[in-house]
């Protein structure tokens, strides 16, 4: 009985989710087939599943006329994200174990220093200023990580997971002579090894999706970042296409086309649904870690 | 062996740290020095070296990245002696955004401009006064663009920005730019009243009804000639005034019994389908149904026959436009300018060389011509009748930028006497009365904030026949009231008529 009860479940569940993960693939499926259809068909009939007359014209004309900026803003992204999560994870793990050490006396101090970002900042402008006029991080490959570094609430997730390793352990270490870097490295993030991939794969996902950065600090095409660059096409179709244009000169501005619209969407998320598949192991394992330890 | 690998992974990060501030300090380095460090090649110019930066709006083409590394480079070089470098940002930055950053943080470059954009922040001071430059170093400027242009861009007789081109701008928006290929089809020649644009409409309907009718939610300059006798001009979404009374009087345009008349044509219209249903919530579709050629009319302007035949006629190869006044008893009223105008920021260096760069756009027709079509017979030809064909689609310093009416070229498609209607739209056009003005609005700033949420919020719906006037507009109007309505509205028309008076 309870059986067949868990069986029913099972298949409403099944059901639900697959009728979810449906909705969640269609624009994605519309983007692919939209972006292999001819460019005078879409534009007649709309969207639809399978692509409307089959073409790769459009991918030709991506590749032809951009190929060299794409597989630039893919490098530019991948350092990025490389780059950028790395140094974050080591910044924010660092910062996360000197609030966390005890016996260290301002402790409360960096962390209310860290908690105060949280709820004020100096706004855009004293940020666009420092980031340009003391730190000139315009047009430069840190200015599209660094200020991303230590991201406050994953500090606070960091430091949980810190406190909930026993203090015992450290005073061993103490005890074997161990200073605070071979504590740090040896001990707090090997068991902290939970956090880590979970903060690692928060900043990642920020770094390879983040387009204000390179917005803000980058003018030269060399560090364009493929998010940006999709963002730049992005913006430039909606704001055409508000009419706002209207006002600049009342000017048709022809707006770019459908179908390198959909083509440059795919060449975006193509990575991350690649990769996907891969790195859900790691993320599962990473957040079962240690549950069934006692 | 773990210790190892962990040290081992760490010395790699860390280098890789380093490595990559260590070049983005030395690109900081690089993109500042120039300015300092470059010297005079050109043996010609007896001016100083400038460094200039220009902001462009919209994506940068591959051949406009050659050209302004090559050509472009070298010319404005040798012309003005001047290093110059273009930045292009996404649209959503003009007016704001990045924009606005760049010129609080005091950079130096120069882009283009609004009225109510140039009114904004030459009150931050954010501009640089360009008067003094204007006789040295927009000569040639002058003499292809008329007078009226620049008057437009003065605030208290300062010339804060100077137009970027010459271009019939009369009568923006009050005709109807129909589908000529769906007139034709349906047997009609002409449109010249309302009632022969609804039984367009109704014609093309019966055989296609796929296609909607109107392409916009606005057509109260369009349809003004039908609901009004007199001759209407939009200081702004809220007021207007009439061009064919001698006076300075404005007019709260809701407040209006005009108003109320044209509510209930665009009723009309919405009930009946020539405004689709999904345009209360979906504007932006509307473009694209008219680009793809799913639409019978829009709004339209001297050049758009033109402008936007190219896109139209990928869908529908066969797609003719053509302009129609649904009467033609009023003069056209011309702002007196293209509405876009280059500016300076007000920690250029070297405001003067920025001017002589606006002034070499539009110095002659080969200049022209290169930097709107690039390079004779290489990015262009001309046929014995100067007709262009372009052989990229690369937009380069965009031609809606730039067009002179002096100097424009158009293609084959385009018959001799659209050029010439083309070119003598403005003649018989007036100057509106209100040409000039630039409302101050520090004293109302909190009112126009709150009106302007009233105006999207209720009035607009009800513009553009969403909602019926009888029932919506008496709560909107006291909402409007509200929200400051009168006091804006005296302190308009009292900072109108001091400006009115000190002109007349």
């Amino acid at each position: 009985m309870a059986n067949q009860e868990n069986r029913m479940l099972i298949v409403v569940f099944y059901a639900c989710i697959s009728l979810f993960a449906l909705i969640c693939l269609i624009p994605f499926v519309m983007a692919v087939s939209g972006s292999f259809s001819t460019e005078a068909r879409l534009a007649a009939e709309g969207y639809s599943f399978l692509p409307r007359g089959f073409s790769l014209d459009t991918y030709a004309f991506m590749f032809g006329s951009k190929a060299e900026q794409i597989l630039q803003a893919y490098l530019t992204s991948a350092i990025v994200t490389v780059l950028g999560t790395a140094s974050a994870v080591l910044v924010t793990t660092a910062y996360a174990y000197v609030i966390t050490v005890k016996g260290f006396r301002y402790r409360n101090f960096f962390a209310f220093m860290a908690y105060f970002t949280m709820l004020f900042s100096g706004g855009t402008l004293p940020w666009y200023i420092l980031a340009t006029k003391y730190y000139h991080l315009d047009n430069t490959l840190a200015g599209l990580f660094v200020p991303y570094l230590l991201n406050v609430f994953l500090m606070y997730l960091q430091a949980n997971y810190f406190k909930s390793i026993p203090h015992e352990i450290i005073e061993s270490a103490q005890i074997d002579g161990a200073g605070h870097i071979h504590i740090f490295f040896r001990i707090m993030l090997p068991l902290g090894q939970v956090g880590l991939v979970t903060i690692s794969l928060f900043y990642a996902l920020q770094f390879w999706n983040d387009f204000y950065l390179p917005l803000l600090l980058v003018s030269e095409e060399r560090l364009y970042t493929i998010q940006y660059m999709m963002y730049n096409m992005m913006a430039n179709i909606q704001y055409l296409a508000s009419g706002n244009s209207a006002q600049i000169g009342g000017a048709i501005i022809a707006p770019p086309l459908e179908t390198a619209k959909m083509a440059m969407t795919c060449l975006t998320v193509l990575p991350i649904a690649i990769l996907y598949p891969f790195l859900q192991r790691y993320f599962v394992r990473g957040i079962i870690v240690g549950s069934v330890k006692g | 062996m773990v210790k190892k690998r962990v040290w081992s992974a760490l010395f790699l990060a860390a280098l890789l740290l380093l490595s990559a501030c260590g070049t983005g300090s030395n690109n900081g380095k690089e993109s500042t020095s120039p300015a300092n460090g470059t010297n005079n090649e050109s043996a010609g110019s007896t001016l100083k070296p400038a460094k200039l930066k220009i902001v462009l709006y919209g994506d940068e083409s591959n051949r406009m990245k050659e050209l302004s590394k090559a050509e472009f480079k070298d010319l404005i070089k040798k012309e003005i002696n001047a290093d110059i470098e273009f930045q292009f940002l996404p649209w959503t930055e003009y007016g704001g955004g990045k924009t606005d950053l760049m010129l609080s943080t005091g950079e130096d470059f120069a882009t283009y401009t609004d009225t109510n954009y140039m009114v904004k922040s030459v009150a931050k001071g954010l501009y640089t006064d360009l008067t003094p430059f204007m006789d040295n170093a927009a000569g040639d400027m002058k003499k292809s663009i008329d007078d009226n242009s620049f008057t437009a861009f003065q605030l208290d007789g300062k010339q804060y920005a100077v137009p970027v081109g010459n271009k019939p701008n009369s009568g923006e928006f009050y005709s109807v730019l129909a589908r000529q290929d769906l007139l034709e089809e349906v047997g009609m020649t002409g449109i010249s009243s309302l009632a022969e644009l609804e039984a367009f409409y109704d014609k093309v309907h019966a055989k296609h009804p796929e296609l909607i009718g109107y392409a916009s939610t606005d057509a109260r300059k369009m349809l003004m000639y039908e609901y009004t006798d007199k001759n209407l001009f939009w200081q702004n979404d809220m007021l207007a005034i009439d061009e064919a009374a001698k006076d300075d009087k404005v007019i709260s345009w809701f407040e209006s019994e005009d108003f109320k008349a044209y509510a209930a044509i665009m009723r009309g219209w919405y009930q009946k389908g020539i405004i689709p249903k999904y345009a209360a919530t979906n504007l932006p579709q509307l473009q694209s149904d008219w680009n793809s050629g799913k639409a019978m009319f829009w709004a339209g302007t001297a050049a758009r026959p033109f402008e936007g035949a190219a896109s139209i006629t990928q869908a529908v190869p066969t797609a003719k436009l053509a302009n129609y006044f649904l009467s033609k008893d009023f003069p056209k009223i011309s702002r007196g300018t293209y509405s876009t105008a280059w500016f300076v920021s007000a920690n250029a260096a070297d405001p003067e060389r920025y001017v002589m760069f606006f002034n070499l756009l539009q110095k002659n027709q080969e200049l022209y011509d290169l930097f709107a079509y690039g390079i004779k017979d290489k990015d262009y030809t001309l046929d014995e009748n100067g007709r262009l064909t372009r052989n990229t689609t690369d937009a380069l310093i965009p031609d809606w930028l730039l067009m002179n009416k002096n100097f424009m070229r158009f293609d084959n498609t385009v018959p001799d006497d659209f050029i010439a209607q083309y070119k003598a739209w403005d003649d018989d056009a007036i100057i509106s009365k209100g040409a000039g003005f630039n409302f101050d609005n520090t004293p109302v700033k909190n009112e126009e904030t709150k009106i302007n949420g009233v105006f999207s919020e209720l009035l607009a719906p009800i513009a553009s026949g969403f909602l019926d006037y009888d029932t919506y507009f008496p709560k909107a109007l006291e909402k409007l009231k509200a929200a400051g309505f009168d006091k804006y509205m005296a302190e308009y028309q009292k900072q109108f008529s001091a400006w009115y008076a000190a002109k007349s």
